[in-house]
């Protein structure tokens, strides 16, 4: 920008058609992106306000905000919402501090962390859906691996009905999202670890630094804008959780969240109306989530770009 | 971003169209059939057991028309989206149409697909009169049932001598023995085995006409205090609120319980397990007084009304329904018959040794709710159900609450 300034007294003329043939260049891809994202947000927003007959075919009427007093005055909505707040809260929470960890195991030299770094995505790579499957087969009552395990062992837990009741359930889809995107989180901070010069470590181990004050005093603040980013990336991811909670109990026993939720309205009872309400509900919360996130955080997310 | 995308995909989903045109239903008439050309497109679920294919074949070696199939996925309600995207563009791409048979109402309320009344009529005696009902709606048929379907009480031979005729004795009994498991979990399932009880008991969900909720009766509490009992004093394990088919015969095969409530695919595969010499079937028991009545899923075949070609789709949904073809998806598919005839082939029997059983189970039951808004009907019934089987709402309070959910259901739009 400065330069452009600087060369404007010499070359009057072509300032603004240089302006122009930026306009030009970028216009392709806010052309794609409108179609591809505002363009079916307001739709959905438009479809919100309506309500969409299930006897008549292709009858439909503008009802306002109707579809929107209905998804707040439910209980449902609001049970999704603390259930999908509270997944979300503690998944995001235990992935990090599991992240950070893996992340500076990965981040020693020894033989063989090719081959680590590559099997610890393994979780990551399989199919959210498939891996919900997998999950719910091991909390399964009396033949599931958990419940077995636990009794033969001798431990307390052997009969629990882990998907059938409150909390329990809840649990074992924390504990699937974390042993599936710890990984993930831990990749990110990686990526943030490597770009921390050693020689302020070697600067710090000579002024006498235990390993612990290194950790608090260097690793962290320098983390920072990678944990920031992980945890923007994770948390958003979060709150629109949908596969875990549809395959592992269908929404019961204190799981459904607002995707699942909408879903439910959306293409089982074909509720258009009301499942594009709950959707564009579920979208501004997401959206304010991450307004705060970058509000609070931005000047770091560019900090990190900087160093790249 | 990706919220973003989420959201368009769910807007794509939920896209309906907006003109309104009310046209009467179209109607197809028999014999044209028979002077049927061109091509046909059979959209069904995934093939399986590979008869979907092979009846696309053969028929096609038969006559003028060509009949091609569209898998589209295995599970029933990715189907139902499939179907619904397709018919809400008012697509021709599908002409013959697999249909779950609680969709009728629903595609039949929005024209979706054409009145073959009169194709029923011809050849009315030939199905299970308790089949046509699913294909119902209305007064008028909107499909042929193709393979229809009926649960069974599975029972341990070893430890019960007769199977018991009302359930309270088939709940007794399994309280002395290991129990009895069935799919309590919160799904489409829960709602069935419920529905078996309560027509058992001659309870209703609606009336007649499908206008007015009938659910609020003494034997629709009496029906679910008896399924909360029993998990309550153990002739059920709790487990069984997460149960689906799949958890119910795994614990039926590994020996874990004395009475197990499930469809018939899962006699063939017991036959394979450590239990095939030691468990026997036998149609639903009455509940209390009543007569014992089971609920029927299985597919019809509807001709979609955006069509290009409804002949050549009548003639291909007749070679479906014909006797022959009837027999080949039983004896190779093991998709029960919905025509009476088919279960005394001796063919049929050999593939079949519980045939005539499976006969009576299907003639004894009767459909689900039929009403456009069975999704949310289905809904109110297995959540409140469920809430009650885990013990966290009475049975009569429950049995209220899915009253005011299912009025609340019909009240809309």
């Amino acid at each position: 920008m400065e330069a452009a300034t600087v060369a404007r007294p010499r070359r009057r003329g072509s300032g603004l058609s240089e302006r122009r043939l930026a306009a030009a260049m970028v216009s392709p891809s806010m052309i794609v992106i409108t179609l591809v994202a505002a363009y079916p947000i307001g739709y959905a927003i438009w479809l919100s306000l309506h309500e969409y007959s299930v006897r008549v075919p292709g009858l439909s009427r503008w009802s306002g905000l109707k579809n929107y007093d209905t998804a707040l005055s439910s209980s449902e909505f609001w049970e999704a919402l603390r259930n999908t707040f509270l997944f979300t809260g503690i998944s995001v929470t235990i992935e990090l501090v599991l992240g950070i960890a893996f992340a500076l195991a990965m981040h020693q030299a020894f033989k063989g962390r090719a081959v680590l770094r590559a099997t610890v995505l393994v979780p990551w790579a399989v199919l959210t859906f498939g891996s919900g499957l997998l999950w719910r087969s091991i909390f399964e009552p009396d033949l599931g691996f958990a419940n077995s395990m636990l009794s033969a062992l001798g431990l307390p837990g052997g009969d629990i009905l882990w998907l059938g009741q409150e909390g329990y359930a809840m649990a074992v889809m924390i504990c699937a999202d974390i042993w599936k995107t710890a990984p993930f989180m831990a990749l990110l901070l990686l990526a943030g670890l490597q770009v921390i010069p050693d020689d302020v470590y070697d600067a710090a181990k000579v002024d006498g630094a235990s390993a612990w004050q290194r950790f608090l005093r260097i690793t962290l603040p320098l983390l920072k804008p990678a944990i920031l980013v992980a945890l923007l990336f994770r948390t958003l991811d979060a709150l629109r959780v949908f596969d875990l909670p549809f395959a592992l109990t269908g929404g019961a026993n204190g799981t459904n969240t607002l995707s699942l939720y909408a879903y439910q309205e959306l293409t089982a009872n074909r509720l258009v109306g009301l499942g594009s309400a709950l959707s564009v509900l579920t979208f501004l919360i997401v959206m304010i989530v991450s307004f705060m996130y970058i509000r609070f955080v931005g000047g770091n997310i560019r900090g990190l770009a900087d160093e790249r | 971003m990706s919220a973003a995308l989420a959201v368009a995909a769910i807007a794509v989903a939920g896209c309906g169209d907006d003109d309104e045109d009310t046209e009467s239903a179209k109607k197809v008439e028999p014999g044209a059939a028979e002077q049927a050309k061109g091509n046909v497109n059979w959209c069904i679920g995934k093939d399986t057991t590979g008869t979907f294919s092979k009846a696309v074949k053969e028929f096609s070696s038969q006559g003028q028309v060509k009949a091609n199939l569209i898998e589209l996925p295995a599970a029933a309600d990715e189907q139902r989206t499939q179907l619904v995207q397709r018919l809400q563009a008012k697509s021709s791409e599908c002409d013959v149409l697999g249909m779950d048979v609680i969709w009728t109402a629903e595609f039949a309320a929005q024209s979706w697909l054409q009145d073959v009344s009169d194709i029923v009529a011809e050849r009315k005696d030939v199905w299970i009169p308790s089949t046509l009902e699913t294909a119902k709606y209305e007064d008028k048929y909107w499909a042929l049932p193709y393979n229809t379907n009926a649960g069974f009480v599975y029972y341990r031979t070893d430890q019960v001598q007769e199977p018991p005729d009302n359930w309270q004795a088939v709940y007794s009994e399994a309280a002395k023995g290991d129990g009895i498991v069935y799919q309590g979990a919160r799904y489409e399932g829960l709602t069935v085995n419920f529905l078996e009880l309560l027509y058992s008991a001659g309870g209703k969900v609606l009336s007649d006409d499908g206008k007015t909720v009938e659910i609020d009766s003494p034997e629709a509490v009496e029906v679910l205090k008896f399924m909360a009992d029993g998990i309550e004093q153990g002739a059920a394990p709790k487990a069984v609120t997460t149960y689906m088919e799949e958890e119910s015969r795994r614990a039926f095969e590994s020996g874990g319980a004395t009475f197990m409530r499930n469809w018939p695919y899962a006699y063939s595969l017991g036959k394979d397990s450590k239990i095939a010499e030691d468990f026997d079937i036998t149609t639903f028991p009455k509940f209390g007084e009543g007569e014992g009545a089971g609920v029927l899923g299985g597919y019809d075949v509807a001709i979609s009304a955006y069509s290009k070609n409804p002949d050549g789709a009548a003639a291909f949904a007749e070679f479906l329904t014909s006797p022959d073809w009837q027999k080949t998806i039983m004896t190779e598919a093991s998709l029960p018959s919905t025509l009476t005839k088919t279960y005394d082939d001796p063919a049929v029997q050999k593939a079949f040794p519980f045939a005539v059983k499976l006969r009576t189970a299907v003639e004894q039951a009767q459909p689900r709710p039929v009403t456009p808004v069975y999704p949310q009907v289905s809904e109110a019934i297995f959540k409140n159900v469920h809430l009650a089987l885990q013990g966290k709402m009475a049975p009569d309070e429950a049995i209220k609450t899915m009253k005011g959910d299912i009025d609340k259901a019909l009240q809309t739009f």
